[in-house]
């Protein structure tokens, strides 16, 4: 076997591998950069861990003119899917780093650790966005899974934090078992582990239907712990809970974006068939009904998110809840196969990024101002504190779907592309729309809280003006993006194509 | 039958009966016991299937690692050796059921299915290819795996030290 042209690929394919080996360059950067502060507490690892991302920014809006590759033996794959989803990462990070540098809740805890394992989180979901490979897929699940649960941990005095910790260890070590005897089904079904090559396997002959359904929904188990849906939801509000809020917020963003990404390539590539002929629609293999078993979770999971979410009463919890609905919703976009369902979904989930980050965000601030995160406290805010107030009712709206926020544009696009799919589907549209009129009651009771309840104190308190920047930097996009949403929309149609076929 | 077979078998007999040990044993120290024989067995179902170097590594990092490392955690905290690690809640009729379904789902699947083979195996060392497929054609997952451990490395360290 001609080892040196793999070897020359291999070198080849480093040229479309910089941002990754940026972050793992400023892993590094950050770990030795450590050794040398004499203050564990110093701010200056945030501004280079910041300086470093921005680097991998233009790195990764570079890769947007590179098309399509395949890398490295094919084990990972550089096109504008994940480099969508390589940019919503990025800003993420970024956001959480902002989050990070003012918060009471991590003062006082030792910096280095805990951004070398922010930028480590980043580049495990680079990793999960453009795996083509089952190893890769399960490797970079487990990075973000492993780092995940050390940075749930971090207040590692707190009782409610390692608890966390513990329990996103247990359920994630459970998922990514089911996971990986799946994937080994798999493997044994089609004798390979490459992507294509199962999705050519697969399509060439009658395979057996009963393995591949029984290897889906254990692979199901995998991705479903990622996005955080039913039945894999139970570690979420206990984790959302007890983890730093910074924290909290990169993995309801993060790690469920990526588990949307690898979800969506894993079944349209080696589960489905393709589109004839730059045809916007497409289906599943015959033997395996995946979109009905999809459409199914996705109607339980924002159910049981919506109802459990009515009756919380500490507001990272609700979120939490809420968090897991929208994993429902954004699911409905999978579910139909079609360009336009993808579309949906990508745009959904970069609304989501703005609005659910702004939300913990003002979380972030209550807890400061407040020292509380239960619902009641939060009586009379709106009169004590009216710049955050005010940002959370534009967080809750556009979280609810209603117009003229960014949210209402991204359900619009997920309700529409399960509509133009074909009457199959309509149920799952009619729940969809059943669960945001739930959605409305408990976010709708948040504002009631904030606004209508009389406070217990009068006075007004004073929000840092480096709150108010972040707030309004939040705010003003999910509003803007609710009556001008053209630059995302083209972001996200020019994203839609992923690599198909070798 | 000839002497593999018969070889698989004790080996799965020893696999499938010490795990049962160790899940259904009172005391951690006879179920830590239990997990080393199962260890041992699924070493050798490893060199049956001519897999020598996952073999000695499955030995050395499971058993010469991990499995002591767990064990000494136990007889250093001494509390633990003494404790019925049972769960209280003990549902054994669903328990038995929803197991029984899952059994006899997956055997149905196993037996019903046709698996592609790899053929007939060479019994040879496999250490120099994989040594050459993880600087080739598994180059990444190889450095994947490496950025893992160190991360996993820098939060174990943080996790473990006092503040």
């Amino acid at each position: 076997m001609d080892y040196s042209s793999i070897i020359k690929d291999n070198l080849i394919s480093l040229n479309y591998f910089l941002p990754e080996l940026l972050l793992t360059g400023l892993i590094i950067v950050l770990v030795i950069a450590d050794l040398f502060l004499k203050d564990e507490r110093s701010p200056w690892l945030s501004f280079v861990a910041l300086a470093g991302c921005v680097v991998v920014l233009l790195s990764v809006i570079a890769q947007f003119d590179l098309g399509s590759r395949s890398l490295f033996q094919h084990m990972l794959v550089v096109d504008p899917f994940s480099v969508f989803f390589k940019l919503l990462f990025l800003a993420s990070a970024i956001a959480v780093i902002f989050l990070s540098i003012a918060s009471v809740e991590l003062a006082g805890r030792p910096v280095g650790e805990y951004f070398t394992l922010l930028i480590a989180l980043t580049l495990g979901l680079f990793l999960m966005a453009s795996s083509t490979n089952l190893v890769t897929i399960l490797l970079s699940i487990e990075f973000v899974s492993i780092v995940s649960f050390v940075l749930a941990t971090y207040l590692k005095t707190r009782r409610r934090s390692s608890e966390a910790g513990l329990k996103y260890a247990i359920y994630g070590a459970f998922s990514s078992g089911l996971m990986l005897y799946g994937l080994s089904l798999l493997y044994g079904l089609t004798g390979t582990l490459n992507l294509y090559e199962i999705g050519d396997v697969l399509a060439s002959r009658d395979s057996n239907g009963m393995a591949l359904t029984l290897s889906t929904i254990l692979i199901l188990a995998g991705f479903g712990y990622k996005i955080a849906s039913v039945p894999f939801h139970f570690w979420s509000p206990d984790v959302y809970e007890g983890a730093p809020t910074p924290i909290t917020a990169f993995l309801s963003i993060g790690p469920k974006a990526a588990g949307f990404a690898v979800l969506i390539r894993f079944f349209n590539v080696a589960l489905a068939g393709e589109p004839a002929n730059g045809a916007s629609q497409w289906s599943a293999l015959p033997e395996l009904d995946w979109p009905m078993i999809l459409a199914v979770v996705s109607a339980i999971t924002m159910t049981l998110g919506n109802l459990v979410a009515i009756v919380q009463t500490n507001i990272k919890r609700l979120l939490a809840y809420s968090s897991i609905a929208h994993a429902g919703y954004a699911l409905m976009g999978v579910v139909v196969l079609s360009q336009d369902g993808i579309y949906a979904t990508m745009f959904y989930l970069a609304v989501y990024y703005l609005m659910n980050l702004g939300a913990f965000l003002v979380v972030i601030v209550f807890q400061d101002l407040l020292g509380s995160e239960k619902i009641a406290d939060f009586k009379g805010l709106a009169w004590r504190a009216p710049v955050p107030a005010i940002a959370m009712a534009v967080f809750l709206v556009s979280l609810t779907g209603l117009p003229p926020t960014a949210g209402f544009i991204g359900k619009f696009y997920l309700f529409a592309a399960v509509i133009k799919a074909g009457p199959a589907f309509y149920w799952l549209a009619v729940v969809g729309l059943l669960n945001s009129v739930v959605a409305l009651y408990y976010y709708a009771r948040i504002l009631k809280t904030m606004f209508f309840d009389k406070a217990a104190e009068e006075n007004s308190i004073s929000v840092s003006p480096y709150y108010v920047t972040l707030l309004a930097l939040l705010a003003a996009p999910t509003i803007i993006l609710g009556v001008y949403w053209a630059p995302l929309q083209k972001l996200a149609t020019n994203s839609v194509e992923f690599l198909r076929a070798l | 039958m000839d002497f593999t077979n018969i070889a698989f078998y004790i080996f799965a007999a020893l696999t499938v009966g010490s795990a049962g040990v160790m899940v259904f044993h009172r005391n951690v120290v006879y179920s830590a016991v239990g997990l080393l024989f199962a260890f041992f067995g699924v070493a050798g179902i490893y060199v049956l299937l001519a897999a020598d170097f996952i073999a000695i590594v499955q030995i050395l990092i499971y058993v010469g690692g991990i499995l002591i490392l767990l064990l000494f955690g136990v007889m250093l905290s001494q509390k633990l050796t003494k404790v019925d690690v049972r769960t209280e809640s003990m549902q054994l009729v669903p328990a038995v059921v929803v197991v029984g379904g899952v059994l006899a789902v997956l055997l149905l699947t196993i037996s019903s299915t046709p698996w592609k083979l790899a053929g007939s195996l060479e019994y040879e060392p496999t250490t120099k290819a994989i040594g050459r497929l993880m600087m080739t054609e598994y180059l990444i997952p190889f450095e994947i795996a490496s950025v893992l451990l160190l991360a996993a490395l820098i939060g174990a360290a943080y996790i473990a030290r006092k503040n």
